[in-house]
């Protein structure tokens, strides 16, 4: 019986320890689970390289007046595709794999069927006492679990600290690339609609209505230029968070019960969650 | 001279679109003292500037996996150890019911009970 005692004693002390560790994982699981649904809106995204040259391409033929046989070398912006969306699925996978392995109940081992079996099962001779297996097979859960956590803690921190350099590069060629390239060619297009719409609306040959129409098509393609760049600046925003979210991680990896880093973490959710309010009030 | 980065392509295409607009704006303001000949041929350079520009920038997207090629190398790796992580630390939970099973099987023998021993081992089989 004080056998029993002490092993409650210890379970006790176990469960508090287990307890406080899960704590700490939560930070990282949480900003995982974030971070991954703001970089997955990558997908939902209304341009690419490949859209922006079929459009310049499509805006050639207007301006000369050609439908027949319009050929358009989309290659390149196909390939600058592929390799934006290389970058965004390592950076989600890491994400992933951060989320995995932070998970909670990733090591809350479920030992009842072992329990069960060593309590029903007929084992000739020996006999086992119910509450005695019950008792021992709480604890080696829990010892299993300390053990575990302990382990993956350590895994963790040894992989925010390697992953924090490449990932910050790459969250910053993915917005790059976004933010700054094809936002460019974004803007390149609405040069190019203007350079073609001038003439157009100031050509007094044609009727006020025509012109007026001209003028109308204008600002509306215009407009439609302007809500897909705004897309991508909200985007921008996002993966700017994630990459800070993962600095406070990097800089508090040997204190992650710190209250700092889940003030620090709460607030950057709040941003994140701020720039996707705006990105669907875009859509 | 070394190769140019991703990063300063891109600038270069900033600042191409800059100069290729200046032209823009120059032709529209200046739109009624040009000749019709003028503004056409202004007109066009503009165009073929633009169409430059976008190829430029194209480019630049190009040549940012030649610069994140190490990144991506670092990260992937990272990503790999992670699911060697997750798979062995789910393994724990493989290996405790596998025991379940092996026990179960074992008290089915000792019992002689053959529809028990049957069951144990499609069980383990699964």
């Amino acid at each position: 019986m004080p056998l029993l005692f002490k092993s409650y004693v210890f379970l006790g002390i176990l469960v508090a320890l287990v307890s406080s560790s899960c704590v700490n994982l939560k930070h990282i699981a949480e900003f995982s689970e974030t971070s991954l649904e703001g970089i997955g809106q990558y997908e939902q995204l209304a341009s690419s390289f490949h859209q922006r040259c079929e459009a310049d391409c499509e805006q050639q033929s207007i301006r000369n007046l050609t439908i027949h046989d319009v050929t358009c070398n989309c290659t390149p912006d196909k390939k600058a595709d592929s390799i934006t969306t290389i970058i965004y699925k390592s950076i989600s996978g890491y994400l992933f794999g951060l989320k995995t392995i932070s998970a909670s109940k990733l090591t809350r081992y479920q030992t009842q069927d072992l329990t069960d079996a060593l309590t029903t099962g007929d084992f000739g001779p020996i006999k086992l006492n119910t509450d005695d297996v019950k008792a021992y097979s709480n604890i080696s859960t829990v010892i299993l679990r300390a053990f575990t956590d302990g382990y993956r803690r350590s895994k963790i921190k040894k992989y925010v600290s390697e992953a924090h350099e490449p990932l910050t590069q790459l969250v910053h060629f993915l917005r790059l690339n976004l933010a700054g390239n094809l936002n460019g060619k974004l803007e390149v297009q609405k040069s190019l609609l203007k350079n073609f719409y001038f003439d157009l609306v100031a050509d007094e040959k044609l009727s006020v209505y025509e012109r007026t129409k001209f003028a109308e098509d204008y600002f509306n393609s215009l407009k439609d230029i302007e809500t897909k760049q705004e897309e991508l600046k909200n985007f921008s925003k996002a993966l700017e968070s994630i990459s800070e979210g993962h600095q406070v991680l990097y800089t508090h990896i040997n204190n992650l019960t710190d209250d700092e880093v889940k003030t620090k973490l709460g607030a950057l959710k709040n941003r994140w969650n701020s720039a996707m309010h705006t990105y669907f009030k875009t859509k | 001279m070394e190769n140019l980065t991703s990063e300063q392509v891109k600038d270069l295409a900033d600042n191409l679109l800059r100069m290729t607009n200046a032209l823009g704006d120059f032709r529209y303001e200046h739109f009624q003292h040009l000749s019709e000949e003028e503004n056409m041929r202004l007109k066009e350079l503009h165009s073929q500037q633009l169409e430059f520009t976008t190829e430029v920038y194209t480019r630049a997207a190009l040549l940012v996996m030649t610069d994140a090629k190490g990144s991506l190398e670092q990260i992937n790796t990272i990503t790999k150890e992670t699911q060697r992580l997750y798979k062995n630390l789910n393994d724990v939970q493989k290996v405790l019911e596998r025991a379940s099973a092996v026990l179960t099987l074992a008290s089915a023998i000792i019992s002689l009970d053959t529809k028990g021993i049957a069951n144990s081992i499609n069980g383990l089989l699964m």
